[in-house]
């Protein structure tokens, strides 16, 4: 019985964002937005429902007068993108 | 970058996981300008410290003191770089918990170095006895000796490959890796030299851990700065 993929993770951007954060240990909105090539509407709505899931923190403060977003992963996040992977390989072996 | 909602297949999402983990690996790079300021500090202050034992002459002030005031435009360096950072990696982070305490290392050994001498003679006055130096022949007088830690470079030496070899193994940077193998082999040899020389092998140490990887660390960072405007 294959495991479903999650609903959350399984979508491009939001695999991106993940994919990006689990490497980093933290990482400002500006330089997420640069890596995955989104516009900050679709990014801010994508980041916010993965912020709802509890996968990411997501803190906003202020830098030199400017609004700064940082995000970092929760330890369910790391959770998640682990079952994730494993999920995608279940998937493939049995492709093979 | 497609919609959130576009669908993908389980090659395309695995694809995209390790097209993410590349671009945030590759997106660090060290600008090499603490490690040419600390190379080249230290590469100076060995090899005047040399000179100065070589040719009998002192200067008016301390060359390790350049050591430590190089230390003041890293911190600088440092912190405005830690600012313009949007992101901070695993690896990074570890990097600089071992620099941190490898700082601290120096700093306690420069404070043993310069107290340890003179505490040791009191406790051996206190004792009721003294060091001498005797000349084994007998044709010079005995004179007082100040206790000291014999080839107190050698530990300098480990001391200096330690934290260039875990960067280097941490970052798989190969110059960093190979300057600190280099270094051991210093130690090994400062074992059997006079001070003088080991003061060679810390300006050597210093060229082979810092400097030459800071030369590297620069010419990727300014490429890479290049390649992104």
């Amino acid at each position: 019985m294959f495991k479903e993929l999650d609903p959350i993770l399984h979508s491009q951007l939001r695999l991106a964002v993940m994919s990006l954060l689990i490497s980093v240990r933290e990482a400002e909105f500006t330089f997420i937005r640069q890596k995955t090539n989104s516009t900050a509407g679709n990014l801010s709505v994508q980041v916010q429902k993965l912020k709802e899931a509890g996968y990411i923190d997501v803190k906003k403060e202020f830098k030199d007068n400017y609004p700064l977003t940082t995000c970092k992963i929760t330890t369910k996040g790391i959770g998640a993108f682990d079952d994730y992977v494993k999920a995608l390989q279940e998937y493939l072996q049995v492709g093979r | 970058m497609a919609t959130p909602d576009t669908p993908m297949s389980e090659q395309e999402s695995l694809k995209l996981i390790s097209e993410m983990i590349q671009k945030a690996k590759t997106s660090y790079h060290e600008t090499g300008v603490s490690a040419l300021l600390w190379g080249s500090s230290v590469f100076i202050a060995g090899v005047v410290t040399f000179l100065q034992i070589q040719y009998s002459f002192k200067l008016p002030f301390d060359i390790w003191l350049l050591v430590l005031l190089a230390l003041i435009p890293q911190v600088i360096i440092s912190s405005g770089e830690a600012k313009r950072q949007q992101f901070r990696s695993h690896d990074q982070i570890a990097v600089d918990y071992i620099w941190i305490i490898y700082g601290a290392t120096i700093f306690g050994l420069v404070i043993y170095q310069n107290f340890v001498p003179s505490a040791t003679q009191h406790l051996i006055k206190a004792e009721g006895w003294t060091m001498l130096k005797h000349s084994i022949d007998g044709t010079l007088a005995d004179e007082p000796l100040t206790p000291f830690a014999p080839s107190f470079t050698s530990v300098f030496l480990l001391i200096y490959a330690l934290p260039t070899l875990f960067t280097g193994l941490l970052t798989k940077f190969r110059p960093m890796i190979i300057g600190a193998l280099f270094t051991y082999i210093f130690f090994g040899v400062s074992l059997f030299t006079a001070v003088k020389y080991d003061m060679l092998l810390a300006s050597a140490a210093a060229l082979v851990c810092w400097f030459i990887p800071g030369i590297i660390l620069r010419k990727r960072f300014l490429k890479s700065k290049a390649t992104n405007v």
